[in-house]
Parts: C-alpha cells; structure tokens; sequence
C-alpha cells in the first residue's frame, strides 16, 4: 500500500482538452514518456534511469496458429447481425468512402417496403379482410362515391372504397372520374414496373402515385405517418448502434479461478442459446489444450445477456449478469462441481448500463441504468440510490450510458460516464465525493475523447483503475486523482469495450487484455507497478513494460478451418466474424514459466480461446535476444489437437445449424395460381380410377417402393444395334489386352467384322433395289 | 488523372502503414522494417495536409522497431534519431527530448547531456505552446543532469575533504554545476505539474548550501498551492524536510493531518498514529484513533499487521483506562455494517490464522472489543489458540471476557 517515493514528471493543466484531431497513425509507439532515476546502478556513482513506456517485459508467444474454439458451436441458428448495407442508402456508401465525410442516407423507403411485403396483417390486416368480399380484379374500377353524409362501400363485384373528402355535391360527377382508377390498367402498369427493376430510369407511373395518393389516408393499419416515425426512429437507432453500441461494454463472459492455488478446473461463465438467453456454468480443464468437462450448469433467463460480471469474496464467487431491463445475481459455492445458486433479480425500467460486483463484501453490486442513476445493490438490504442525474458530471455529452465500479474503499464507488469518473461515499453520496479523471487538460486528453470503459485494478494494486477511451488507456491512483500515472495509446481501430486484468504474480508483470467488438481486436499490454528500487525498497512509479502484442482473434480460425463448399465458406466466414461479445482470461503456472489462455465470446454465442505462452529468453531484460527465430513465420498449421477441433467445431456446426431450412426447400408454387377453382374442384364420388391409384399409393407407400408403376409400363426402349450380349467393344478388348490374348480379340474382331460388312452389303444390296423398284414406279406416276 | 493518383497513392500508403503495424503487434520487426522502408516513399510525395505528416510516423515506428530489432545498435539508433530531427520541424523538440531519454536509460549520460544542450540552442521562428513546454522540459532535465554531476563532485570533495586535500577547481566546478542546475530547476517546478524528481533534486542543492528557508518555501510551495494536482509526495516530502530539522511536533502533526485528509490510506498514517497515541492531548489520541481506524477501511491494508497492532494497542488502551468508550462508539458506528464482512468473517478467520498468525491475534482482539466474544472472528481464533496451546491467546481470550460489557456499551 506504499505510493511510489517519486512519480514520473509532467505538466498539470486544468481546463478543456486542447489537442485536436485525435491521436497520430502511430501514436503508442516509439515514445519513453519520461524518465526517473531508478537508484544507483552496479557501478556506483553512476545513475540509472527507467522511462515511463518503452521498458522491457516479458515476451508472449501464440502457442498455436490460431484461436481454437473451446466449446461445440452455439445452438440455433445465427441471425447475422445488420450490415451497413441494409439500412443504407443504396450508392451512398460508395460515396462517401470517395467523400470521406458525408451524413449517413438511410434508405427509409426500403424498410418501409419491407415491412409491408414482410408483414401484410400488420399493415393492412383489418382493411384487407373487409374488402375482402368485394375485392374482384376483373375489369372494374376503383370507384369513389363520396355523399353528403354517408360513405357506402358499393355492393358491387367491383372494389369499392371510401374516402372522406368533402366535396361539393354540385361536382359529384367530375370528382368520381377523378377518383376512379382501373385496376387491371393499375396492376398491369406495376407488373410492368417489376419487369424493369433495377433500371436507373425507372418513372414513377401517374396512376400509381394517384392510388397511393387516394389510398392513403384509409388503406393502413396504422396511421401512415405514425408508422414512418417510427420505421424512422428504428432506423436511427439501428444506425447509431450500427456505429457504435455500447450495450456489450464490460462483455459477456466470465472466468472463475480454481478454488485451490494448483487446481486446473475453473469455470465459464456465458450466455448462449438462440437469443443468448442461457447463461451457463460450465467447468473447464485447463491443460496443453483447454476442455470443457461434463454438462454446464444453465439458466434461462427473459432477455438477452449483455453482461456478465464476477467477483471472489471470501471465497465464494458472485456472478451479476446484465440483460436490458433485468440484473441478476448467481452464487458459486468454493466446493467444487457446488451449483451455482440465484439469488435475486431486480427490474428496471430504464435499460440498465453498467452491473459490477463488489470484490471487498460478498452480495454487493453497483448498477446503473440509462436515466443516469446508480445504485448500491446489497443482496440483504436491497437497493440503495446513490445519485441521479441525468447530465453528464464535467461537461454535456449526450449518451446516457454511466458506468459504477468499486474503489480500494469498500464503501466507496466510482461513477462514470462519458466525461469522467467521480469517485462518491456511499455513507455520504452528496457531500464525499472527488473527481478522479476528467477528460480535459488534467489528463492530456485529445479533443473528442470520451470515457469508453473503466475498470478497478484491485486485484493487480489495490488503489489503480484502468480508464480506457477510444484513443488511449489511462492508469489512475486513487490517491492522485486526475493525474494519471500511465498513458498510453493504444491505436485500436475501434474503442475498447472489454478489458480484462490478469495480476502477475509478484516481480512480474500486470497484464492487460483490450477488446473490441466489431473488430474483433485483441491486445496484450502489461505494466508495471511493484518492481522496488535497489535503494530503500519504496515503489516505483507505475510504467509501461514490453512491447504491445496482438493475438489471435475470432476470425483467425476460419483460414485452419477444413475446406468448405463455397456458400458454406460464406455461412462460416459470417459466423467468425460476428462481433466480440466477451473477454475473460486464466493464468497458468507452470513453475517458472507462465501461460495465459484467453476466452473470446463472439455475437454468435461461440467460444474461443487462445493460449499464449511465455517465452523463455532468460532474463527479461534482453529485449534483442527475445526476439523469436522463427520470425517471418509464413503461415504456421495447428497442432493435430487443434486441427481436431476445427474438424468437429465445423461438423457440430453444418448439422446443428446448417443452413436455414427455407432455402433447402425446392421453390414451390401456389396451385391456386396454376389452376382455377373449377380445375381444383373434387369430384362428388370418386371414380373407379381414382379409387385403384389410391390404393396404389397406399400400397407403394407401404413398401416404400415408387408409384411409377401405377402408370402404364413405360414404352419399350429402343434396342441397341449390337446384339446385347457382350459389352461394348472398347471394354472387350481393353479385357483382352489385358489378358494378353488382344491379337485374338483382333482376329475375331476382324473377322465378325467381315462379316458384318457382308451382311450390310447385302442388306443394301436388297433395300437398293427395292428402292429402284419404288424409284420407277414414282417416276412412272410423274410422268404420266 | 492525377487525383486518381492521389487517391491510389494515399490508399497503398494506408495498406502499408497498416502492414507495418500489423508486423510490430506480432513482433516481427524485420518485417515491419522492410516495409517502413517502403513507407518512406511517403515523405516525397506528401500531398496531405493532415495534421500528423508521415516525418512522425516514420519517427515513431522506426524508434520502436530499432528499440527490439535484433540488429541494431545504439550508432543506428543516434544516426536515425538524427536524420528523423531534419525531417520535421515541429516536432523537433520533442524528438530530441525523446533521444534524450534514450540515451539516458541506456546509461549514456554525457551523450544525453550534449544532446539537450544542442536541442536547447535550437530556435525556430514562434515556439508554440506545446514546444515552450517542451523547452522547459529540456532546461529541467539539463538541470538535472547538472544536478548529479553536481553531487558527484560534491562526494568527490566530501571523500577528499577528509584526507585534508582541497582541490579548488573540483569546487569551482561543482559550484558553476550547483548555479545551472539551480536556475532551471528553479524555473519548472513554479509550473504546475508533478515535478516530485526536480523539487527533490532542488531542495538538495538548497540544504547543501544552507538556505533552509527558501527549501521550506519551495516544499510547502509544492504541497499547498491549489494550482498543482493533491500529490502525496509533495506532502512527504515536506514532512520528511521537517523532521530532519528538527520541527516542532505541532507542525509535524499539521502537515500530517492535511495528508491524512487527502489520503487517509497514505503509509505514514502508521507514523501518524504511533505519534498521535504518544501524546498527552486528549484531541490527538481521538484523532490518532480515528486514522488508524480510517486506515484500516482501504483494502490494501486488510492484512497489514503492524496497522492491526496500532488499532489493537489503541482499543486496549481505552478499554482498559474505561474513559473514552464513546470514541470508538462513534467511530465504529459507520462501520458496523460493514466491517463485520469485510474483516471479520469466519473464512478470514481460518485464512489468516493458517497465514499469519500475529495478524490473526490483533484482529481478534480487536473484533472481541467491538463485536463481543460470541463473535465467528474471535470464537474461530481462540478456538484454534486453545488447540494450539498458544499463551499469548489464552491471556486475550481471559482479556476479552473481562472485558465483554464494554462490547454492549460500544455496540448499544
């Protein structure tokens, strides 16, 4: 509990964040931040120093060629998610990758379509079943007759409708021309329309823009207008979630350490199911290759799994799980293969944000919902509201998402949204309370940045939080807020929405695991923050240690995958490439050496790991020599263990999943269009055919055989010019050859050849002069 | 046409760029190096008018793959670092600070010392506001520097000056040191900032000449001006100045308690508090009470023995004397709900008996005191004691149980 006896020098600005533009291409790279004198070196005299980023660490190596998948494949079937391509303008994307900047088109028309052709009862029901009677489509018109008083569906075998509209009673005549559409003129113009689909110079015809203009007002279930705001107000939302979502933040899965300090059996904790809402306890078997082991405990739950969040108190684990309008809490007993047991859930009627679990007190939790409330969730006393506020703490900013977690004091909570963290006294919450990172000038902050996840690094130092924003990572103290400690860029193409800590055992390394969802990013970062000076045994301020890593991610499975049939491939390709919905990682020792196997949760409800070992290059401190040999590795193979799990994840998944059924069924038709009622219509008494092919049919089906046969035996086939017998002459005397008899086969070949031309000899022969006698004959008939 | 071309251009620079650092975050620096030497290409025909230009870039990523390329040398390292200051003009300054640093955590510290010089007589029409904080920065580890050679000297001196043999220009020198590295140490720490290595640096130099006042000024300048952020160390630092010279108790206790509000979790509120129980004043010992026991709410002193100890003699104290009953009453008033779990549960109880066995007797004095001696934490410890036919435990549990009114007092 010992601050460090110097920390790293910088500036301390108050205000706004001045930098504009966001971080270089290459921001985390290449920088020492700053130095610090690291007590005497070897020679005396002489000082060493340390910098704050840039310092050696240890070396991380995939131990395989790729992510393997821990679990079989989710079950149900995925729908993928919403592509840009779905709800865009159609050509603006092209555009604005040209442009570069440009607003969003959303293509309103096409989703309105889709609802209406999707959805017909909805959005005509009650109006289409009381026009159903009169509705014929002979040659009739859609008539209007619009009275003083009352509108009146004609009784005709002609489509009729009303529209309200005040017209004078004088012009009743010249109104009803107007009003009146053909309908066959109407519906050949639209199938016309459907003929030149996709042509850049489609017209819209007059007549149609006139129907949709009448219909209109008393044609929709739900009031045109109303509809469009809402279709509208989806598609913003659909958009806005498309660019970013932070409903995932904090991830989906969750890992609990073994019990004892050599156990190898942990457990997973994830959500899955087709609507991801199972949650599921499952036991794990850390070895060379990570296996599951039995059946997972599960649990279904009413709404999608967002979050889940775990934390050992005691040495009981709490696990809090986060769907939109309901929070959860489950507790895992130490003894091991012990069910997990639920023991409360609270609704909310805002969607909640945020759910964390207490690391100090066993069943307490924090919660924040959308509206900006954040509550302490103690499983005994209940919910107890620390604030509510719907601004934002330093500056405005217009997401409602807030985030809580706990502090290295039991009774204090941090709060955050996307302006910075305020940490509060939940004794006291109005009055105890102190700024702990703002995104301005104090941090260093770029213009735009926003607080992306935070998170409490106790178990790696009890008073250090992680705040990640979109651009960089911050290392913050509790005992000097708004300072941080570290800073770093971490260069994601996406903002960081998982995190996970794993605590280096002591002399080592803290490693920091940064997700991304959509992307699919995965790095490794570790710090520093225990190494002890030679001289006095103080800390030393907290540093960056080694180079950044990347591993493997999600998709990197599919290139070890078996090779698929093509639209397989794309079935595969979408389901790896779904985003990441979780992080969580397990440290192994092996006596000196470490490994690290990583578990990723895609959207798809997949689990896949990644292990990583620690090299072996002596000392940590020779960076140069840790450079791997083998390093332009073209493209390494998995192990057969792995390979062996690709094989089976695939098969699991072609039978479990497959491809949806609508699509393997043949097109059908609707007889009610290939016939009329008249063709349709069944026979009074069935004939005394009928009565024999049913029987027939009943027979063949109790067989199992064909019912061809009920038909007449099929026409004699025409036969073959070479008498039967023998096969054919290539196989006979490819047979010979083989016997080594072919000159034989040669001589007889020859010799029934020569027969056989002798016998077509004479056979023209005879038909050569029947014809003659023909010829004549004819020739006697012209001529005369 | 030649937009195309921009266009093309720009795009195979993005794709390299991205190459690159998809070779680094694998570590295969070789890669990335063949591939940056492709990049340069970028700086020919820069036709951006983006704010980063590719002269940082390659300076970024070129330092970085020369910081773990298994080849390189510091020689390359100084002629790229060279080549890569011509190239930009903004971020000259910050490339040489960089350099600086560098050299000084490979332990070359003269070349580092040449290397700020050079950067500080480096002008170039208006110095924005980022590169004036940047030439401070460079004056102040020049400081620095001239600090440590200052001291090495000083010891050199120190060393001879016992074999009675002066040397007058070692003085000289060491004197001429003291003067730069006092003006520029001088300069930056008025700025706020964390400047914890140069105050400590200055206030060296300043006590080695006497000037007792103007450190005191300085540190209590560091602590308290409300334009530098609450560093902790700035209050240390102070307290520690004070206590070599002797100050009075009073003012010792003074700075103490501003650290303890500011950090209430800070490792000298162990020294704190064994001053505070020492004193005669009734005010200090409840406020000694009320630190250790705000001491003991941070998770990262929960198994701290000697924090235990202090609460435990503290609570004896009272306990025994029977005055002052109302003071831990209140103090434990907001923690009762609490504590209980946090400190006192049975699995604590078998965890830091089976670990540590001195810390598993001050708690259980202390949860005897304050939650009676039915409580899980005191039962499970004396239980075990017993066992393990410890006296120490035996004479707490007779302790305790003498003691158990004073528990219906506290908790009723």
């Amino acid at each position: 509990m010992e601050f460090p006896s110097a920390l790293f020098p910088s500036y301390f600005g108050a205000g706004p964040p001045r930098e504009e533009g966001g971080p270089a291409p290459a921001a985390g790279w290449g920088e020492h931040g700053q130095v610090l004198e690291a007590g005497p070196g070897r020679r005396q005299a002489e000082t060493t120093f340390v910098s704050r980023c840039g310092g050696a660490g240890e070396s991380w190596e995939p131990a395989d060629a790729a992510a393997v998948p821990l679990l079989p494949p989710n079950a149900g079937c995925w729908v993928p998610a919403v592509t840009p391509q779905d709800i865009l303008y159609h050509g603006v994307l092209r555009r604005k990758l040209q442009a570069g900047k440009s607003e969003a088109a959303l293509d309103f028309t096409k989703q309105l379509r889709h609802f209406f052709v999707d959805h017909p009862e909805d959005a005509f029901g009650s109006l289409g079943r009381l026009l159903h009677q009169n509705f014929y489509l002979g040659n009739s018109k859609l008539r209007v007759s619009v009275h003083p008083e009352v509108t009146t569906l004609l009784p005709t075998p002609s489509l009729a409708a009303a529209i309200p509209s005040f017209c004078p009673f004088s012009s009743l005549q010249r109104r009803a021309r107007d009003c009146t559409i053909r309908m066959t003129a109407l519906r050949e113009e639209i199938s016309r329309l459907e003929a030149r689909r996709g042509c850049p110079r489609k017209h819209l015809v007059p007549r149609l823009r006139w129907f949709s203009h009448l219909s209109r007002d008393w044609l929709f279930e739900v009031p045109l207008g109303l509809l469009a705001d809402c279709v509208h107000e989806d598609l913003l939302l659909q958009w806005g979630s498309l660019l970013f979502d932070d409903s995932p933040t904090g991830g989906a899965l969750a890992w609990l350490p073994p019990k004892d300090v050599g156990a190898r059996m942990g457990r997973l904790v994830y959500p899955g199911g087709q609507a991801m809402n199972h949650l599921y306890f499952q036991d794990v078997v850390l070895e060379e290759l990570p296996r599951p082991r039995g059946c997972p405990a599960q649990f279904e739950l009413n709404g999608r799994i967002r979050q889940v969040a775990a934390a050992r108190v005691d040495g009981e684990d709490f696990v809090g799980v986060r769907s939109d309008y309901h929070c959860g809490v489950w507790r895992v007993p130490g003894r091991t293969g012990a069910t997990p047991t639920p023991l409360q859930v609270i609704r909310t009627s805002v969607p909640a944000s945020c759910l964390t679990v207490s690391p100090h007190l066993s069943g307490e939790l924090a919660v924040c919902t959308q509206s900006g409330a954040v509550y302490l969730w103690n499983v005994e006393t209940g919910l107890q509201r620390l604030r509510h506020d719907p601004q934002t703490m330093f500056f405005r900013d217009h997401s409602p998402w807030r985030w809580s977690d706990f502090t290295a004091h039991p009774r204090v909570l941090s709060c955050a949204d996307r302006t910075g963290l305020q940490c509060l006294d939940t004794r006291a919450p109005e009055r105890c309370q102190f700024d702990l990172f703002k995104v301005g000038e104090e941090a260093g902050c770029q213009q735009g940045e926003r607080v992306v996840l935070p998170m409490y690094l106790g178990r790696a130092y009890p008073s250090q939080h992680l705040v990640s924003t979109q651009f960089s990572v911050y290392v913050l103290d509790e005992r000097l807020p708004l300072v941080p400690m570290l800073k770093w860029a971490h260069m994601m193409k996406a903002p960081p929405l998982f995190a996970h800590l794993v605590p280096g055992s002591p002399g080592r390394s803290h490693k920091v695991l940064l997700g991304t969802s959509h992307t699919q990013e995965l790095l490794l970062l570790q710090y520093q923050g225990e190494k002890r000076g030679s001289r006095g045994g103080s800390r030393s301020a907290c540093q960056l240690a080694g180079p950044l890593q990347k591993l493997h991610s999600i998709a990197s499975c599919l290139q070890h995958l078996p090779a698929q049939l093509p639209h397989q491939h794309h079935l595969l390709q979408q389901r790896l490439s779904a985003p990441a919905a979780g992080l969580a990682a397990a440290l192994q020792e092996d006596g000196p050496r470490e490994s690290l196997t990583v578990f990723q949760l895609s959207e798809a409800g997949d689990v896949i790991i990644n292990e990583e070992e620690e090299e072996d290059t002596g000392t940590p401190a020779a960076p140069q020599e840790a450079e791997c040999p083998q390093e332009p590795c073209a493209s390494p193979q998995p192990s057969p263990a792995a390979a062996l799990r690709y094989r089976r994840w695939v098969t699991a998944l072609c039978k479990g999943c497959g491809e949806p059924p609508q699509r393997t069924r043949p097109p059908s038709f609707s007889q009610k269009r290939l016939f009329t009622r008249k063709e349709l219509e069944e026979p009074s008494a069935p004939s005394a055919l009928h009565e024999q092919a049913r029987q027939r049919l009943r027979q063949a089906m109790r067989d199992g055989g064909r019912i061809r046969h009920w038909d007449s035996p099929p026409p004699d086939l025409p036969q073959p010019l070479e008498p039967a017998a023998g096969p054919d002459p290539l196989s006979t005397r490819l047979t010979a050859a083989w016997c080594e008899d072919w000159e034989r086969w040669w001589e007889e070949r020859t010799r029934f050849n020569v027969a056989q031309r002798q016998r077509a000899l004479r056979e023209r022969r005879r038909r050569q002069k029947r014809a003659h006698g023909r010829r004549s004959l004819s020739a006697s008939f012209t001529s005369s | 046409s030649f937009h195309e071309y921009k266009l093309n251009f720009k795009k195979s620079k993005e794709m390299c760029l991205s190459y690159i650092q998809d070779a680094m975050l694998q570590k295969q620096w070789k890669r990335a190096a063949e591939f940056l030497t492709f990049y340069i290409e970028s700086l020919e025909k820069n036709f951006s008018a983006e704010c980063t230009s590719p002269s940082e870039v390659i300076w970024r990523i070129g330092t970085e793959i020369l910081c773990h390329h298994s080849h390189s040398s510091m020689k390359e390292f100084n002629s790229f670092t060279e080549h890569v200051k011509t190239l930009g003009v903004r971020r000259y300054l910050k490339v040489c600070l960089e350099h600086t640093f560098h050299l000084l955590c490979n332990g070359l510290i003269d070349e580092a010392y040449q290397n700020l010089s050079l950067a500080e007589s480096w002008r170039f029409g208006e110095q924005t506001v980022i590169q004036r904080k940047e030439m401070k920065l460079i004056k102040a580890y020049r400081g620095l520097l001239d600090y440590y050679s200052w001291s090495k000297q000083k010891n050199i001196l120190l060393e001879h000056g016992q074999d009675g043999f002066e040397d007058l220009s070692v003085e000289q020198e060491m004197h001429s040191c003291f003067r730069k590295a006092a003006v520029n140490l001088e300069e930056i720490i008025k700025i706020p900032g964390v400047w914890d290595l140069f105050v400590k640096c200055y206030v060296d130099l300043l006590e080695f000449y006497g000037d007792h006042n103007e450190a005191r000024q300085v540190l209590s300048e560091y602590a308290y001006n409300s334009k530098f952020p609450a560093n902790p160390n700035a209050h240390v630092y102070l307290y520690q100045f004070l206590k070599r010279h002797g100050e009075s108790k009073k003012s010792l206790i003074s700075v103490l308690k501003i650290l303890h509000d500011i950090v209430p979790s800070h490792e000298l509120m162990i020294d704190f508090n064994i001053m505070l129980q020492k004193s005669k004043k009734r005010k200090r010992r409840r406020l000694g009470l009320e630190v250790i026991f705000a001491v003991l709410d941070y998770a990262g002193w929960k198994e701290n023995v000697k924090a235990w100890s202090c609460l435990a003699r503290q609570v004896k104290q009272i306990v025994i004397s029977e005055k002052h009953l109302d003071w831990i009453k209140q103090e434990w008033n907001s923690r009762k709900d609490w504590w209980p779990a946090f400190h006192f549960s049975r699995y604590l109880a078998k965890k830091n008996w089976q670990e540590n066995e001195s810390l598993s007797y001050e708690k259980a004095l202390v949860a005897g005191i304050l939650l009676g001696k039915d409580c899980k934490y005191f039962k499970y410890v004396s239980h075990q004691g017993c066992k393990a036919q410890v006296k120490r435990l035996r004479v707490l549990k007779k302790f305790v149980n003498k003691h158990n009114p004073v528990y219906l007092r506290i908790s009723g």
